[in-house]
């Protein structure tokens, strides 16, 4: 019998994920059990339990465990790591609370910080300064660390994160404070910033650091039971974990560094919709989950999503940037915004109406649920609209109340505004599109697209309610809706290939980089990769180089076919970094050098096939029923036709204002938009949209060649 | 086009998110801490009027009263008639802009469909401005640098060169500088992009009708707050630090006066222009006033023109408040910072709950090192620290947060790649904070010293360190409010001498050069605060054994860490009985 299976698991908040699929005949099998708070990894043994109930010795015929997990994350809310000691550069422990002095709210004098992770008492400095170019001004002051790993003994601290100046550059000091600090306190975990973040920039080195010794302990226990589990029950391979990037780690990498993997379950979604994206074809494709709080955006392109390392834990605001704690690790760059089917809706101070970031989230949740909630939500105002059947909400298992629906939004919002209970509830709908598009047009922006060359894959229960209106306002003309929405996590970490990354900062001008040394060192970190890499299949590697103008931070990043060590390389890198600086910035003809800031490598398996069940139905389904709904810029009310999601035929089309429902969503398309059941069972819509501006019109921007150059 | 509620507050958010982006890409494409890290900079938005629609929500509170003047004044200079597309128009002139030389501005029409629709402007703090090295010492603006003329920088997309031959010619570092007003012009077109787009997606040809809505709207509801404040006048007056170098004694007089939905603030009698640099424009003066009353009465509705309707700002001519060409104004903020506080003050009565006690920060600390690294590279570079916060009816004041500019701290590590430096040290000040019910946060030690660059060109650096000027013993020291005492420390040291703040210093290599920013003020009477959250501070070193005693009331056990509740309760009933 071979190794036939692969398992992806999903830990949430509420509920644990999994989807099996057996490599042989890309079979996919999914399981939903409720999480365990207290200890996640009897979940995981649980749903193993009910998938091995259909398959025998289901963990000795598995070849790949790939999980995720919103442990970490919990950890660092609920304040439940480790008593965490901070060793620092001596006059420099203050550093953590010092943070960069500046309010994330500049009308707002009340705003509230989150507390530092590290005590005052606990943040102690010793006699030791690297500079900035990395030589060492004071040696370490080995005595002084040794009395300070005896005050962490003393206060019973599980886990010190030393943070020293410029480590970055020059590691020395924290190694050999390590050295003593594993002496004097062998039962205490120790981060090192040089090892989590090896960038300059004191505060968010020494956040993350704090953040990924906090976690650290209960992260190493939670794995290293979960690996136990496992192997006790027949797994003899290894056991990988998604990083926040949607990369992928051997649990011993992630053990080592736990605050890689703090927006793991995000990262999974981001795999499931590059998975899907990838299967329908489209190149370039923006992700958007909404669910009862917020709703969730990626851009994903050729199956690559944005990353970032300006990642915030514990919010104070949830969407106001600066109101968190820094945590520096490559995440993919979602947006996250507070809008989600339990959002609130208000009247506000200029009497108009205000949806989230508030929600009612389940309790007491929409008025139409029916379970206290008065206030009016999303929710609401999409079952007033005709979107979602009362009768048919979760297949039919909760019934909703369009009466209080109307109530809420009657008293609540319509009364003050002076419109009808239907405009306002329209109203809502739309606000909280503009919302999550208003935000992401920022977001698109700044990652140098327009919404024009973008196609929308929706999941989560709101996300197919709005997805074609957002998809509108943004200017997105193409929308998918996956089927196995309510597990498209878990179905991520499967169809995620198991991936690595490596770079190299190089901070040299391009005219003068040596391309011989820069090939070697593209090969280097190849091997690097490929030596991480599963047995078997060959790698998919690509590469591609950082480059800015000399002197700026954010460099943009641009894949380049290997070798590089041609005549026309350096020509070739640097008009395609001008072309792309001008589609993000337009015309300003910098003439500064051309830097290279780093190169990297990502090595990839091949995407793993997965097949997804097929609709059975040979014939065209005809609605199941009739029922009016809001059709925005229309007259009021429309009759529009119901369908069954799962009666559906492949190929069948179907013409807007329409409403699909499955029992964990529900699709609307407006007039207009043309809905296709695509061959693997994604309802593909092409939308109406507005002509969007003319790309390029540049007409009136401030070229100059030479204009600002140097003599 | 029909503007039903919902479409305004649509198009509302995406006027915001419009300048917003504007920021994102001067942020990106900047080549100095100062616009990376620090921040010290605003894109804004108007529509064909010149009207102030948005303005950038990363941003500091000195551009509220400014911005839209700025445009104002471009478009007297420029009437829209003589403007085409490709134009860009420049200045750094302290009374037609932003108050001081080291600001440019830099504004463009919007073109859209043969029409210009709006405008977009951005400023930006540089790094230098030619002249007299960032110090309070010069008498007049002519010893401050290079100034700008309102002029045509680009000319149907045609460069004038000449601007950027003189600047290039008269400043320190004009790679960086230039490269940031580069920047400018790339948040000029994200803005110009974002507008365009917006008026094509919803079919617009212009914005007077939103216009008109976003601001009305903004400015009725800072009325309606105003209308429930108590009709009145309110009057301060106070008697600002001296600064080094100049003999003028500095007074503010303020007269608020609350009548129905407006309120005036009436600057006569304060102090006549001086000769250091120190005085304001009337732009300044309306920013740093119109401020703290947002603050105070509106801060959740968007920065708009309409916020600045209500409120009146009377300040004559030939002050220091309203000063004229050619008055030195590089440190302007030594005067404006300080408005907010005086109008918290002279409103405490009538507001106590909408106000914060002082902060020990302002105004704000800068510091400016000038010289050569041992490659014989040129650099300059800024820096910034912040002060503690002022306590509040409601919290103790955070440690070391920015007030009432917004402007992010340069990290040690970036200035120590920068210049060529070190910090020795760089920590909270135990007991800074001022003593209150509520405490105010703790103020900040630095101190640094200057590398030897080992040849005759990378040895001294030119430096200048900017304090509040405030101390203790002062006229006007950091103040606490009803009841709260004045936050503690502040002094300035060059190798362990008391020296000025503010002014030009040369220092050798191994000059260690040190100063202590002020905590916040605490508010309401110390002796009222709980004596857990007295203990809570001292375990932390934010308070010590001694000043929980002296200046609380509260008796603890230094080496237990507990509170001696009796002996508390006798030390209290004593400090109470009046003297």
């Amino acid at each position: 019998m071979t190794n036939s299976y692969r398992l992806g698991i999903d830990i949430g908040g509420t509920f644990s994920d999994f989807a099996l699929v057996n490599d042989a005949d890309g079979a996919i099998r999914v399981e939903k059990v409720l999480t365990s708070a207290h200890a996640p990894e009897e979940s995981v043994m649980r749903g193993i339990g009910d998938l091995s109930g259909a398959i025998p010795d289901l963990l000795s015929r598995t070849s790949e465990v790939i999980h995720a997990t919103t442990l970490v994350t919990n950890t660092i809310l609920e304040r439940k790591g480790a008593k965490t000691g901070l060793l620092t550069t001596g006059g420099f422990r203050d550093i953590l609370e010092l943070a960069r002095e500046v309010r994330y709210d500049i009308y707002d004098m009340f705003i509230r910080l989150p507390e530092p992770l590290v005590p005052r008492r606990l943040r102690l400095g010793v006699p030791e300064r690297v500079l900035a170019d990395g030589a060492v001004l004071l040696p370490l002051d080995e005595a002084a660390v040794r009395q300070a790993a005896a005050v962490f003994r003393d206060e019973g601290v599980g886990a010190v994160a030393v943070s020293f100046l410029h480590s970055y550059r020059n590691s020395v000091h924290e190694r050999r404070a390590a050295e003593i600090l594993r002496e004097e306190l062998p039962a205490v975990t120790v981060s090192l910033s040089h090892e989590v973040h090896p960038e300059p920039k004191e505060y968010e080195r020494t956040s993350t650091t704090v953040l990924d010794a906090y976690v650290k302990g209960v992260a190493e226990g939670y794995l290293e039971r979960l690996a136990e589990g496992l192997a006790g029950r027949g797994y003899r391979e290894r056991l990988f974990v998604m990083l926040s990037n949607g990369g992928t780690a051997t649990v011993e990498t992630a053990k080592r560094v736990p605050v890689q993997i703090v927006e793991s379950g995000p990262a999974a979604g981001v795999e499931a919709a590059a998975y899907f994206g990838r299967l329908a074809g489209i190149d370039s494709l923006l992700s958007f989950d909404m669910g009862g709080t917020t709703a969730k955006l990626c851009i994903i392109e050729n199956g690559r999503a944005a990353r970032t390392r300006s990642y915030e834990v514990d919010r104070r605001h949830r969407f106001k940037s600066g109101s968190g704690l820094p945590a520096a690790v490559p995440v993919y760059d979602l947006l996250e915004i507070g809008a989600g089917g339990g959002s609130i809706a208000r009247v506000d101070d200029l009497d108009l109406i205000r949806v989230g970031p508030e929600s009612a989230g389940s309790a007491p949740g929409p008025a139409c649920y029916g379970l206290g909630g008065a206030a009016p939500t999303v929710t609401d105002a999409d079952l007033m609209l005709g979107y979602l059947n009362p009768d048919y909400f979760l297949g039919g298992r909760m019934a909703l109340d369009r009466a209080a629906a109307e109530r809420a939004v009657g008293k609540h919002l319509a009364g003050v505004t002076g419109l009808t209970t239907l405009e306002a509830a329209a109203g809502v709908h739309e606000i909280v599109n503009e919302n999550m598009a208003a935000a992401a047009r920022i977001y698109v922006a700044e990652k140098g697209k327009a919404p024009p060359e973008l196609s929308m894959v929706a999941f989560g229960g709101a996300g197919p309610v709005h997805a074609a209106g957002l998809a509108r306002k943004l200017g997105c003309p193409r929308l998918v809706v996956p089927p196995h929405s309510g597990v498209m996590s878990s179905l991520g970490l499967l169809a995620a290939p198991v991936a690595f990354e490596r770079s190299r900062a190089v901070r040299q001008i391009l005219k003068a980089v040596d391309l011989a040394a820069v090939e070697a060192a593209f090969r280097a970190l190849e091997a690097e990769a490929g030596d991480l890499m599963p047995d078997g299949a060959a790698p998919i590697v690509r590469r591609s180089v950082d480059l800015r103008y000399s002197g700026q931070d954010y460099p943009l990043e641009i894949e380049v076919p290997g070798p590089c060590d041609t005549s026309s390389t350096k020509a070739d890198w640097e008009a395609r970094f001008e072309a792309l600086y001008r589609s993000h910035y337009g015309k300003v003809d910098d003439d500064n050098p051309v830097e290279l800031a780093s190169i990297r490598v990502h090595v990839s398996q091949p995407p793993p096939a997965l097949e997804l069940a097929r609709p059975p139905a040979k014939a065209d389904a005809p609605p199941k029923a009739w029922r009016d709904i809001h059709v925005p810029a229309g007259a009021g009310m429309e009759r529009a036709p119901v369908y069954e999601r799962a009666a559906l035929r492949i190929g069948q089309e179907i013409a807007g204002p329409a409403v699909i429902e499955e029992p964990e969503s529900t699709t609307v398309i407006g007039p207009g938009d043309r809905l296709r059941v695509d061959p693997l069972g994604c309802l593909a819509v092409d939308l109406v949209i507005r002509r969007p501006a003319a790309s390029g019109d540049d007409a009136d921007e401030t070229p100059h060649p030479a204009a600002f150059g140097r003599r | 086009m029909q503007l039903d509620p919902v479409t305004i507050q649509i198009l509302w958010n995406r006027l915001i998110t419009i300048v917003d982006e504007a920021a994102t890409g001067l942020m990106r494409t900047a080549y100095t801490p100062s616009v990376k890290e620090y921040h010290d900079f605003c894109c804004a938005l108007f529509d064909a009027d010149a009207r102030m629609l948005s303005h950038s929500t990363v941003t500091t509170a000195g551009f509220l009263g400014i911005v839209p003047e700025v445009l104002r004044n471009f478009i007297a200079k420029y009437p829209p008639e003589t403007l085409r597309p490709g134009d860009a128009i420049i200045t750094n002139d302290p009374w037609i802009a932003s108050g001081h030389l080291i600001d440019i501005s830099i504004a463009a029409p919007i073109f859209h469909r043969g029409r210009i629709v709006g405008y977009t402007l951005c400023i930006v703090h540089h790094l230098d401005m030619g002249g007299r090295m960032s110090t309070l010492e010069s008498k007049d603006m002519y010893e401050e640098g290079l100034k700008i003329p309102i002029l045509k920088l680009f000319d149907e997309g045609r460069l004038n060169e000449t601007v950027f031959d003189f600047m290039r010619a008269n400043i320190r570092v004009p790679d960086k500088v230039l490269g940031d007003v580069r920047a400018q012009l790339v948040a000029n077109n994200v803005c110009a992009r974002g507008l365009k787009g917006l008026l094509e997606e919803y079919r617009l040809d212009g914005l007077e009708a939103l216009g008109a809505e976003v601001i009305d709207r903004t400015e009725s509801s800072l009325r309606r707050k105003i209308a429930a404040l108590p009709d009145g006048s309110y009057r301060n007056v106070a008697v600002l630090p001296k600064v080094p170098g100049c003999d003028d004694e500095v007074v503010v007089k303020i007269d608020v006066t609350v009548a129905g939905d407006g309120i005036t603030v009436d600057y006569s009698g304060s102090s006549g222009e001086v000769g250091a640099a120190i005085n304001c424009s009337y732009n300044m003066t309306r920013s740093y006033t119109a401020y703290p009353v947002k603050l105070a009465l509106d801060p959740h509705v968007p920065n708009n023109e309409g916020g600045l309707r209500p409120i009146e700002v009377i300040a004559p001519e030939g002050t220091i408040v309203n000063s004229r060409p050619p008055a030195a104004t590089w440190g302007r903020t030594m005067i404006s910072h300080l408005f907010p506080e005086i109008v918290f003050a002279t409103m405490e009565a009538v507001m106590p709950e909408s106000i914060l006690a002082s902060n020990g920060g302002c105004p704000a600390n800068e510091v400016y090192l000038h010289g050569r690294h041992a490659d014989g590279r040129s650099f300059l570079a800024i820096a910034q620290h912040s002060g503690g916060f002022g306590a509040s009816a409601r919290h103790d004041g955070y440690a070391c947060l920015c007030f009432p500019n917004n402007t992010r701290n340069i990290p040690v590590e970036v200035t120590e790649n920068e210049a060529r430096m070190y910090y020795v040290r760089k920590e909270l000040r135990t007991d800074s904070g001022g003593p209150g019910r509520n405490r105010g946060g703790l103020g900040q030690e630095i101190e640094f010293a200057i590398l030897d660059g080992g040849n005759e060109r990378a040895r001294d650096v030119e430096s200048s360190v900017r304090l509040s000027g405030r101390t203790e013993v002062g006229p006007f020291p950091v103040f606490g409010r009803l009841g709260g005492r004045n936050g503690r420390g502040s002094g300035l040291w060059h190798n362990g001498g008391a020296v000025d703040h503010g002014v030009y210093r040369r220092l050798a290599p191994g000059d260690r050069v040190r100063f202590v920013l002020s905590g916040g003020g605490g508010f309401g009477d110390p002796l009222e605060r709980e004596p857990e959250r007295v203990l809570a501070d001292v375990e932390q070193g934010y308070v010590s054994v001694e000043s929980a005693g002296k200046d609380y009331g509260v008796v603890i056990d230094g080496a237990a860490m507990t509170v001696d509740a009796e002996a508390t309760r006798r030390l209290r009933a004593r400090a109470r009985r009046p003297e």
